[in-house]
C-alpha cells in the first residue's frame, strides 16, 4: 500500500448509525464511530426522544424520519468529536440526515425496513423500492438518498480501504445491541419486532 | 290615511301559508317569480300619524344604499403551535487508545514472505456459495462483574473475534475452533477466571490469544505469565506461532540480571517460573516489587495449597487482573479450587466456601470444556490394552520376587507399613519391563515389532516409562528408528532442540519420555503413535501423556497401546483401576474424567497382594500413588 492510500485508509472514519423504538413509545439513536476495521473509536447514543399526542397528529408520516434522521442523526453528529467520513445504517428513515450534512449517508438497501416502509421518506418509493443509487461495499449492498445519488460513487472511493468480504452491517447490530443494553440499565424496553 | 309599507326583506320560502295576506304585498307585487316564492316581511316600525301636517316627509321612500363591511370579529387560534422539538441529550463513550504493533507484512506480492491467512472455514456442500459465511459471529460479552454501562458497552461495542482475527490486523496460523473463539472472548472479558479446559483443547493458545486482543485494544499494558520451568520453551515456542509480534522477556539469568529485568520499563509480557518467582518476589521490598495489569498463572495447581510459599508471593502480586489455567482444577478435593479463587480474588483471604459456594463461584469464574463434547470432528484415539506374556527368564524372576516379597511382608506382621508394599510394587514392576538378570523383555520386543511398520510407514511415536533409566535401558535397541531421549536428566536447554529434531529429522521416529518431563504441556500432535511401556499409577496422568499427541492439531487417529505383563502385578492394578473408573463414570458421566484422583489408597495396595491393611496404616481417603516426581527425582522411586 502506497504512504498516501494508507494515509486515507488510516483517515477513514466509519459512523454506524441506527435508533431502537422504545416499547412506551419514542426513540434512542447510536452512533458507533470506527477505524476500516471496525475497532470502535466512540460512541454516543441519545437519551429517549418521544413525541408528543400534537406532534404525532401533525407531523403524520413524517414523524419517525423527523425524529430519527434529523433529530437523532442530527444531534449525534453534531456531538461526535471523531468526525465519520461515511455513514452507514441500517433504517431509510435515517437518509434524511443527509439533507443536514456534508457527509455520505447511507443506508442498507433491501432491508426489511425498507420494504415495510409506507411513509413517504427520502430515497424510497411508497412501494419501499429505491430511487437512489446503490454501491456494494464489503460484501453488503446500501443505497443512497433519492436527491444524492453521487454519494455511491464518494462512498465507494471512500471505502477502497476495506476488505472486500468485510460485512458493514455488523457494527450496526452492535450499535443496537448498546443501544438496548442502555435502556435495559435505564429501564426502558425496546420495542419487540 | 294609508300609506305604502317600506322596509321589506326578500326571503326564499316554499310555503306562505303563514303569513297574513296584507304582508304579501309590495311595491312590485305584480313582477312574475315562477320559481321563487317570495315571501314578504315587514320591517317597518310601528308608526303612528297625527294630524300636525309635520309628517309630510313620511310620505317619501326611505333613501336605503348597499355597502360591503368589513367583519369587525376576528377568529382566534388558541392554542397556538410551533413546531419546537426540545434539545435531544446524547452521551459520549470513548475508547482507550490501542497499542499499534508493526502492521502485517505488506510484501505478499513478492512471492518471498506470505500472510498467513486463516483457512476458509468448511462449506457444507449443500449451503451453496458463501452458505457458511453468515455463521454467528463470536460477540465478546461483558463480564458478569461489570457493573457500569460504561464496562458494558465497551464489550459490546467491540468487533465480533472472527473478523478482528480474520486476517485484517491480527494474523492467525491456523483458525481457531469454535470453542476456542469462546474461550478468547470469555478470557478477554474477564478480570478473574479460571480457564480449566482438558489438556489438549488448546488452553495456551486461548490465552495468548487473549492476552494478544487485550494489549492491543490497550486493556493491559504489562503481563506477567507464571508457569512451571520446563514449560517456559514452550510457552516461547506458542507466543512465536500464535503471536509473532509480542516481545516476550524471560526472567533468568543470575540475581542482579534478573532483578534488571523485573524492573525493566516498556516490556509488555515477562515470563518466569514459579521457582524464580516465589525467589525473587520475597526478596524484593515492598515497594520495588513490579506490578502487573494481568498475572497468568499456568499449571496453577501449583499453588493449591494456599499456605505455601509460592501461594501466597503470587498472591501478593499487584495486579489488575488475575488469570489462572489448569487441566486439572481438582486434583484430591474440590477445596483446592479455594486457593486458586484465592488468588483470583473472587474470596476474601482464608475463606473457606463450602461446595455450594464453590460451584456458584465456578459458574461465573470457571471455563471448564472436556474434549469428548467439544471436538466431535476431532480424529479418534483407538486404545489398545496389549495383554503380554512375559519371556521364561522375566516370568521366572518375577515369581521369585514375588514369592519372597510376600513372605517378606507378612514376616513384618504389624510393622508392615504401605512404603514396604509399594516397594514391592515397585520391584515387580521394574521386572515386568526387563529381566534384571538377562535384559529380556516381551515388552521391547513387541515394541520393536510394533516401530518396523511404523517406521516403514514414516509415523513417530511416543513412548513413555516411569523410568528414566528403562529409557536409557531400551535406547540401544531402537537404534534402527533414530531414538530421541527426553526425560529429568536431559539439560533444559538441550530438550527444545530435541523436541524440534523429532519433529523434523525424517529418520527419528520415537521419542522416549518420561511421565514427569514430558506429560505435560508439549505439543507433539505430529506423532500418531502413543505406547506406555509400563502403567502410571493415576489414569488422569496417562490421559496427560496421551494427550501429547491426542490434540488440536492431529489430523489422523491416534493409536495408544499400553503394555501390560499378564498374570501380574501390572494387570491387577489395571483391574482395580478399570473398576474405579467405572464407577466414576456412572456417577460423573463420560465428559469429564480428569477431574477425580483415581489413584491407589493404601487399602487398594494392599489388596494387590491379599494383604489387609493394618488399622492405622493408611486411610482409605489417603492416596498413597506418587505424583508425578520433579524430574530429578523421576528415579528416587
Amino acid at each position: 500500500m502506497a504512504s498516501g492510500s494508507k494515509d486515507r485508509a488510516d483517515s477513514l472514519r466509519l459512523g454506524f448509525l441506527t435508533a431502537v423504538e422504545l416499547q412506551d413509545g419514542g426513540f434512542v439513536g447510536g452512533l458507533l464511530v470506527t477505524d476500516r476495521f471496525g475497532r470502535p473509536l466512540e460512541f454516543q447514543c441519545t437519551t429517549p426522544v418521544r413525541a408528543n399526542r400534537t406532534q404525532e397528529l401533525l407531523y403524520g408520516p413524517t414523524l419517525v424520519p423527523f425524529i430519527v434522521g434529523e433529530l437523532i442523526g442530527k444531534a449525534l453528529t453534531d456531538r461526535i468529536t471523531i468526525k465519520p467520513t461515511l455513514l452507514l445504517s441500517d433504517g431509510p428513515e435515517m437518509l434524511t440526515l443527509r439533507e443536514h450534512i456534508d457527509a455520505p449517508v447511507l443506508c442498507l438497501a433491501g432491508s426489511d425496513r425498507a420494504a415495510a416502509i409506507s411513509t413517504p421518506t427520502p430515497g424510497l418509493d411508497a412501494d419501499g423500492s429505491t430511487t437512489g443509487s446503490k454501491v456494494t461495499l464489503g460484501r453488503v449492498e446500501f443505497q443512497t438518498h433519492a436527491e444524492f445519488p453521487e454519494d455511491a460513487a464518494t462512498a465507494q472511493q471512500l471505502a477502497q480501504p476495506i476488505d472486500g468480504k468485510a460485512d458493514l452491517s455488523e457494527p450496526i447490530e452492535r450499535v443496537a445491541e448498546a443501544l438496548k443494553e442502555t435502556m435495559a440499565t435505564v429501564g426502558g424496553k425496546p420495542k419487540v419486532a | 290615511m294609508r300609506h305604502p309599507e317600506f322596509g321589506t326583506h326578500h326571503v326564499e320560502s316554499d310555503s306562505s301559508a303563514d303569513i297574513p295576506h296584507s304582508a304579501l304585498r309590495t311595491p312590485h307585487s305584480d313582477a312574475p317569480s315562477p320559481a321563487i316564492v317570495t315571501q314578504t316581511i315587514s320591517l317597518t316600525p310601528r308608526i303612528d300619524i297625527h294630524a300636525s301636517g309635520a309628517n309630510v316627509a313620511l310620505n317619501r321612500w326611505p333613501n336605503i344604499e348597499c355597502s360591503e363591511i368589513e367583519a369587525s370579529i376576528r377568529v382566534g387560534t388558541i392554542p397556538s403551535w410551533k413546531p419546537g422539538w426540545g434539545r435531544v441529550r446524547t452521551v459520549m463513550l470513548t475508547f482507550p487508545e490501542a497499542i499499534q504493533f508493526l502492521p502485517p507484512k505488506e510484501d505478499a506480492d513478492n512471492g518471498e514472505l506470505q500472510t498467513i491467512r486463516p483457512p476458509k472455514p468448511k462449506r457444507d456442500p449443500e449451503d451453496g456459495e458463501g452458505g457458511s459465511e453468515r455463521k454467528k459471529p463470536t460477540r465478546l460479552k461483558p463480564p458478569s462483574d461489570a457493573l457500569s454501562l460504561e464496562d458494558r458497552l465497551f464489550y459490546i461495542l467491540q468487533p465480533p473475534l472472527e473478523t478482528t482475527l480474520a486476517g485484517q490486523e491480527l494474523i492467525m496460523p491456523f483458525e481457531p475452533f469454535p470453542h476456542q473463539y469462546e474461550g478468547i472472548g470469555w478470557l478477554f472479558s474477564q478480570k478473574h477466571a479460571l480457564l480449566a479446559d482438558e489438556m489438549g483443547l488448546g488452553k495456551t493458545m486461548q490465552t495468548i490469544t487473549a492476552v494478544r486482543l487485550l494489549l492491543r485494544s490497550g486493556q493491559v499494558r504489562k503481563v506477567l505469565f507464571v508457569c512451571p520451568k520446563p514449560l517456559i520453551p514452550n510457552w516461547q515456542r506458542e507466543f512465536r506461532t500464535w503471536a509473532e509480534e509480542l516481545p516476550i522477556v524471560t526472567v533468568e539469568g543470575n540475581t542482579e540480571r534478573r532483578r534488571m529485568i523485573w524492573s525493566m520499563p516498556g516490556v509488555p509480557i515477562l515470563m518466569t517460573n514459579y521457582e524464580v518467582l516465589s525467589r525473587d518476589l520475597s526478596e524484593m521490598h515492598e515497594d520495588d516489587r513490579p506490578s502487573f495489569d494481568l498475572v497468568v498463572l499456568d499449571e496453577a495447581q501449583r499453588i493449591k495449597n494456599r499456605d505455601s510459599k509460592t501461594a501466597e508471593v503470587a498472591r501478593d502480586i499487584t495486579r489488575k487482573r488475575s488469570w489462572a489455567l489448569t487441566g486439572t482444577p481438582i486434583e484430591n478435593r474440590p477445596e483446592e479450587m479455594a486457593s486458586l479463587f484465592e488468588f483470583m480474588e473472587v474470596v476474601p483471604p482464608n475463606a473457606t466456601p463450602d461446595l455450594k459456594q464453590l460451584s456458584r463461584l465456578a459458574d461465573v469464574y470457571v471455563l471448564r470444556r472436556v474434549k469428548e463434547l467439544v471436538m466431535k470432528d476431532m480424529p479418534p484415539r483407538l486404545d489398545r490394552d496389549e495383554f503380554l506374556e512375559m519371556t521364561p527368564a522375566q516370568n521366572s524372576a518375577y515369581r521369585i520376587a514375588e514369592k519372597e516379597g510376600i513372605v517378606q511382608l507378612n514376616e513384618m506382621g504389624d510393622q508392615i507399613s504401605v512404603a514396604n508394599v509399594f516397594e514391592l510394587v515397585l520391584r515387580l514392576k521394574q521386572i515386568t519391563n526387563f529381566d534384571p538378570l538377562t535384559g529380556e523383555s516381551a515388552k521391547l520386543d513387541r515394541l520393536v515389532a510394533d516401530m518396523e511398520e511404523i517406521a516403514s510407514s514414516g509415523g513417530k511415536a511416543i513412548l513413555f516409562s516411569q523410568w528414566t533409566k528403562v529409557l536409557d535401558w531400551m535406547k540401544p535397541a531402537l537404534e534402527p528408528f533414530g531414538p530421541l531421549i527426553y526425560h529429568g536428566g536431559v539439560p533444559t536447554k538441550k530438550r527444545e532442540p530435541i523436541l524440534k529434531q523429532f519433529k523434523e529429522d525424517p529418520t527419528k521416529h520415537i521419542l522416549l519420555m518420561s511421565y514427569g518431563t514430558g506429560a505435560v504441556g508439549l505439543n507433539l500432535q505430529f506423532a500418531g503413535y502413543v505406547f506406555l511401556f509400563d502403567r502410571w499409577w493415576n489414569p488422569a496422568v496417562e490421559d496427560q501423556a496421551i494427550n501429547r499427541a491426542h490434540r488440536i492439531g492431529q489430523k489422523d487417529t491416534v493409536i495408544v497401546t499400553r503394555f501390560i505383563s499378564k498374570d501380574t502385578i501390572e494387570e491387577r492394578i489395571d483391574a482395580v483401576l478399570r473398576h474405579k473408573r467405572a464407577i466414576f463414570e456412572s456417577v460423573l458421566g463420560p465428559g469429564d474424567k480428569t477431574n477425580v484422583s483415581l489413584s491407589l489408597d493404601a487399602a487398594e495396595i494392599f489388596g494387590l497382594f491379599d494383604l489387609k491393611a493394618p488399622a492405622g496404616k493408611g486411610s482409605r481417603l489417603k492416596k498413597v500413588a506418587p505424583k508425578i516426581p520433579p524430574e530429578s527425582e523421576q528415579d528416587a522411586a
